[in-house]
């Protein structure tokens, strides 16, 4: 059932650096977050993905096909953006994208000119003048033009500027649509948050949590930071039915629930405010929570 | 097993350097045979007499000159730099640079790129001394018409300083597969053939360092035994065989190893 599965796979690289009992199992039309620090084993679970490095125990599969042994009849499907950018020794973007579609017999380039249209890419500019974004638009092209049923994307938004991350992300959500499979791998949280249904965190080469998107940022609650104009009022609001956490004198941190909401409405316009603010149950709060502290789970 | 988009693109990215060695190899080819002067040999061989230098010159056809000056020195050094900085390219610098991953991003199976860039440097090899041999020879017939020059053992000078370079190639080639940084890659890969050469130029030089070249693989083309027509057959084979177990080396160990893409 699944197309991408990692059962048990160990790269031990010594001292304490690798990837260690790696599991993890995506479903086809699954859209993969993969989020962790620098250096926490991102890219090198990626590079088993790719067929690069061989894992030392384990097993990595990808439609039910060894990674190592038929990396090359795999990546008939897998389109890929690697980590870092380098390209071969040719002049112009559109000769590296024509080589790359020859290279994958694609012959039909006009989703390849779409996407140069919609990130804004010139092709026709030197390919070693180009700066950061620039390449990575160039990846981007190169990785999604063979319209291929698997994405394996490292860090796919490196170097774009936000409008263009916006697109990019709007890529991604229409790449879903069309029921394509996607593995992300990023450190940036909302376009994990936006494009992804499970995100697993990996720490220091384990993964620590893999969990359904819609339960980190679930909405049956909210929670507000209210600043109140004095002392006393905080004090008089902290006695409400509310869950409220005091923060420091007049600031105090409410949760609640979204049937209530009218209520606190009402409540809280007898209390004079400075400021009112939501605080969003972000990937990124759930991260640095992890992050701080909680056994990994292996 | 070629991939011809792969070669193409060896091709556009190498040819440049190929030329300028080709064009200079030729070159030093078609002046050291033009130059050629019975007398003048003569004469420096009586200048250098006693001197380390005296084996260069003490014998004075065509041919032994050329074994001794574009056989020994030139028509080495210069195919070998070629070698060690295009091997280095085809592989090495690719998987150090990261731009091997969308090789390999591709269905292109890893013998298909190892079979590719390596028929690229035999085939570049090849044409080079094929340039390189029919100038020389057409110089022969142009500037020497008058001195008596067995061609055979020219062509076979050729044959054997291309299966040399063969055999360096290989060298070259493997390292370059097996290593992930090209400054591993050239510590051998250049290293190695280097010191071949230096190896076999101090061997001929004095009789005390003959015993190096029993430590450099350059002593099996045999430029003496060729023109004396000892039996060289044995060394051919040898540098043959080097040359095509070293290249079926570099397939294996690039398909095992791991790349750091």
């Amino acid at each position: 059932m699944a197309i991408i599965e990692l059962q048990n796979v160990t790269k031990d690289y010594g001292n304490n650096r690798g990837i260690f009992t790696i599991n993890l199992s995506i479903k086809p039309g699954e859209a993969f977050g993969f989020i962790g620090t620098n250096g926490a084993g991102k890219t090198t679970t990626i590079r088993h993905l790719m067929g690069f490095l061989k894992p030392h125990t384990g097993t990595v599969k990808i439609n039910n096909l060894d990674a190592w042994k038929n990396a090359a009849e795999i990546k008939q499907s897998v389109g890929y953006i690697p980590g870092e950018i380098a390209f071969p020794d040719v002049s112009t973007g559109w000769n590296f994208i024509h080589q790359q579609a020859a290279l994958l017999q694609l012959t039909d380039l006009s989703y390849a000119n779409e996407l140069v249209n919609r990130l804004q890419l010139d092709p026709s500019a030197n390919i070693k003048r180009m700066s950061k974004g620039m390449k990575q638009k160039t990846a981007i092209v190169v990785a999604l033009m063979a319209d291929l049923p698997i994405l394996i994307l490292d860090e796919p938004t490196t170097g774009l500027d936000p409008l263009m991350r916006a697109e990019f992300i709007q890529i991604i959500k229409e790449e879903k649509a069309k029921g394509k499979t996607i593995f992300m791998s990023s450190h940036m949280f909302e376009e994990i948050e936006e494009t992804c249904d499970t995100v697993a965190m990996i720490k220091d080469g384990k993964i620590h949590t893999i969990t359904p998107i819609s339960t980190i940022t679930s909405n049956k609650s909210q929670q507000f930071m209210i600043e109140f104009s004095n002392e006393q009022d905080c004090t008089r609001f902290m006695q409400e039915k509310f869950h409220s956490i005091r923060m420091n004198l007049t600031t105090a941190s409410v949760t609640v629930q979204n049937h209530t909401l009218n209520e606190f409405l009402a409540i809280l316009s007898m209390y004079p405010f400075n400021n009112l603010t939501e605080q969003k149950h972000t990937l990124q709060e759930y991260f640095y929570q992890l992050y701080a502290g909680g056994p990994s789970h292996d | 097993m070629i991939n011809g988009t792969i070669f193409k693109q060896t091709l556009r990215a190498n040819i440049k350097l190929w030329l300028i060695f080709t064009l200079v190899l030729t070159l030093l080819q078609v002046v050291m045979v033009s130059v050629f002067d019975d007398r003048m040999i003569t004469d420096i061989g009586h200048m250098v007499e006693g001197t380390p230098l005296a084996g260069f010159f003490g014998q004075t056809t065509l041919l032994s000159m050329l074994a001794s000056t574009f056989y020994a020195i030139h028509g080495v050094i210069f195919p070998i730099i070629y070698i060690i900085m295009t091997a280095n390219s085809l592989i090495a610098a690719q998987v150090d640079r990261g731009s091997m991953a969308y090789l390999l991003s591709t269905p292109t199976k890893r013998s298909t790129i190892i079979v590719t860039q390596a028929s690229y440097l035999i085939i570049a090899l090849v044409v080079m001394f094929c340039i390189e041999t029919v100038a020389g020879f057409i110089t022969l017939q142009v500037f020497q018409s008058d001195v008596d020059v067995v061609i055979a053992d020219f062509m076979m000078l050729n044959i054997g300083l291309f299966l040399l370079m063969f055999a360096i190639s290989g060298i070259s080639f493997f390292f370059s597969s097996l290593c992930n940084l090209s400054k591993n890659s050239l510590a051998f890969g250049a290293g190695i053939p280097l010191a071949f050469f230096l190896f076999q130029l101090l061997s001929s030089v004095d009789d005390s360092l003959e015993v190096l070249r029993y430590f450099t693989m350059n002593a099996l083309f045999d430029t003496a035994a060729i023109l004396e027509g000892e039996n060289y057959w044995w060394q051919f084979g040898i540098l043959l065989g080097i040359g095509i177990v070293l290249y079926i080396a570099s397939l294996v160990v690039f398909k095992r190893k791991d790349l750091p893409l």
